[in-house]
């Protein structure tokens, strides 16, 4: 069974900015789903279709298998986090916890019990009796949780809930929300532009762009076997190198080298209208710029993170970001080569099509 | 140290011219018309309640204060009511043609134009309605008069409530009035405090409209009333400062009562 369907939702705002192109979405039952994506991609207005907040201009919205496109927010049984905690300032915490039991008319011993029953499992039943103007960011966040968590919703919605948190706060807070959505089984939408938070709590990666879902998979699929450049160049940190190449006489050409392409790999490329060859940054080497196979190239920075070291190379007027050992070194403007294995790299056609994958089970060099 | 012996002065002199005239009125009050007109004494030299006890006894002051103070709270109420469910409906929604954005501004204006314009045709509606003469007759004028402020003022204390209170109410299983009443309500509550001060001040002491519309002490308001005493020949100036004593009594005392929230009110939202 579906939990959370969209069809063909579109949502134009007056003024005419489509914030949603016909997003058809599933998010199963029990799944936590990520909606990821820039700025301005159209997740949060799907959040909000799904809540009832906004009206999709056309298409439907299904919860569980009931068609909830023009119900009210509160005939959707739905319980959302915001990203600005949204605690009512006038009313106790134990009031904020016990707001939607007290709409619901649950009895007031049930109620009372089950407040102090989530207090304690969030470790906030100290605050119960304080305002929310009395608490710091992470503690109003927890409040939210428990707010939501109170009742047994058809689906949580998170809004971007870690976003005004601070680091530290964030990291713990990513494993705890985790830990607390898989204990709960209650199907998640959540939406964030944080990629780490994607693809570290999600069951699910939706990764949308302008208005459209781009691509919806688990996490290590969304970073391996992405669909289309768009995603490939979102998701990953850096971002994956996309080159211009071609196949031409059983060859790849990238930059006027020309590699061999190992023979399992040749009909399918040949036959693929290659136009962009994609590799992420922990696939490439550094290597001699002599080197047989080698792509020559100009060090263009070296940006040591202590567990490893970032270098970006200029490669024919391109910078690719490659990832290397901790311990490499090389002065700026110094020519080195890369090297990578053409099994690791995925192909992309002119319009940004992935048309080649990476092979399988080849899970990048170690 | 010379700098503040300045401003206590400066201070000194506003707060006097301010003060003054009232304290001629609160002392005009317990003299005697003879010790007002003839000795103009500094104080009253033989304090008397007789002024007082005269307005209620022989000048139907009673009828006054409680006409003046059921039409103000009614009117006022009424129009908190309907002032923020229009506001809140300003502040929140996109209305057609823009109308969201124009509307406080066109009630604004509503206010600025002078009374005695509208005076006229006010006393012809009152007077269709059979209404002259009436508690409702005047609660539905000052209503609307007060309204205009009200939707004005509330437009702005609305504003300032952020939206995500109300949605996360609604998701939680409200209805968008509920959410309105029990969560931007109570959050807008000094806002209304401030708005209804100001509202019930200019009502109390509305004098023009209450004067066309009313002639007999069955709806008469204070102001109205305090005006039957200046007379043909001559004015009785003792029990026209007792009823001006009596009409800022009741004002003063709310004000006092409120100021508190008054001054909440006007610096909300001053600082995030």
């Amino acid at each position: 069974m579906t939990a959370v369907l969209f069809e063909n939702v579109e949502k134009r705002f007056d003024g005419g900015v489509t914030a949603l192109k016909s997003l058809t979405l599933e998010a199963p039952e029990q799944k936590f789903v990520a909606l990821l994506g820039p700025s301005g991609c159209g997740k949060t207005t799907a959040l909000r279709i799904l809540a009832g907040l906004e009206m999709p201009t056309s298409g439907r919205v299904l919860i569980g298998g009931r068609d909830v496109t023009r119900l009210q927010p509160r005939d959707r049984d739905l319980a959302m986090v915001f990203q600005s905690y949204a605690l009512y300032p006038h009313m106790t915490i134990r009031d904020n916890i016990a707001y939607p039991l007290w709409l619901r008319e649950v009895p007031d011993a049930e109620r009372k019990a089950k407040v102090e029953a989530v207090a304690k499992s969030l470790e906030v039943e100290h605050l119960l009796e304080r305002k929310p103007r009395q608490l710091s960011g992470g503690q109003r966040q927890r409040i939210a949780l428990a707010r939501a968590i109170v009742r047994d919703p058809a689906a949580f919605l998170m809004d971007e809930p870690l976003s005004n948190l601070d680091a530290r706060l964030r990291l713990a807070m990513r494993g705890e929300i985790k830990r607390l959505c898989q204990r709960l089984g209650t199907t998640t939408i959540y939406v964030t532009h944080d990629q780490a938070e994607a693809m570290t709590m999600a069951d699910l990666v939706a990764v949308m762009g302008s208005g459209v879902l781009q691509q919806l998979a688990p996490p290590e699929e969304v970073y391996d076997r992405p669909a289309n450049r768009f995603v490939a160049t979102f998701v990953g940190n850096p971002p994956m190198n996309v080159l211009k190449a071609s196949v031409a006489e059983g060859e790849l050409k990238v930059h006027g080298r020309g590699l061999a392409i190992p023979p399992e790999r040749q009909a399918e490329l040949g036959a693929a209208g290659v136009a962009e060859l994609g590799i992420r940054p922990e696939d490439i080497r550094i290597v001699a710029a002599d080197a047989p196979g080698a792509v020559p190239g100009e060090v263009y920075v070296v940006e040591p993170m202590g567990s490893e070291t970032f270098v970006d190379v200029m490669v024919g007027g391109e910078r690719l970001s490659a990832r290397a050992g901790k311990s490499f070194r090389a002065a700026i403007g110094s020519t080195v080569g890369i090297s990578f294995d053409i099994a690791d790299a995925c192909f992309f056609d002119a319009s940004g099509v992935t048309v080649v994958h990476r092979a399988q089970n080849q899970g990048g060099k170690q | 140290m010379t700098k503040l012996w300045v401003r206590y002065a400066v201070m000194g002199l506003v707060i006097s011219i301010v003060l003054l005239p009232i304290y001629w009125m609160v002392a005009a009050s317990f003299k005697t018309n003879k010790e007002i007109t003839q000795d103009a004494t500094l104080y009253p030299h033989a304090p008397t309640f007789d002024n007082f006890t005269r307005l209620f006894a022989a000048k139907d002051f009673g009828h006054f204060l409680l006409n003046s103070v059921v039409v103000t709270t009614v009117s006022v109420l009424l129009a908190l009511i309907f002032g923020s469910l229009g506001a809140y409906a300003i502040a929140r929604f996109r209305l057609p043609f823009g109308l969201d954005r124009h509307i406080g501004l066109s009630l604004l204006v509503m206010r600025i134009v002078p009374p005695v314009v509208i005076l006229i045709p006010v006393f012809l509606f009152i007077l269709r309605l059979n209404l002259i003469d009436s508690w409702l007759g005047l609660i539905i004028t000052y209503t609307a008069l007060n309204v205009t402020y009200c939707v004005w003022m509330m437009e702005s204390f609305f504003r300032e409530i952020p939206v995500d209170l109300e949605e996360a109410a609604m998701v939680d299983g409200d209805s968008r009035f509920g959410a309105f009443r029990r969560i931007v309500l109570p959050m807008a509550a000094p806002g209304m405090v401030a708005t209804s001060i100001f509202a019930i001040i200019v009502t109390f002491n509305e004098f023009m409209f209450a004067l066309v519309l009313t002639s007999t002490p069955r709806a008469m308001t204070m102001p109205r009333g305090t005006a039957t005493l200046i007379g043909r020949i001559d004015t009785d100036w003792a029990s026209m400062s007792a009823a001006g004593v009596l009409g800022a009594l009741p004002i003063v005392i709310f004000a006092f009562s409120v100021q508190r929230h008054l001054v909440r009110g006007l610096t909300l939202g001053a600082v995030k």
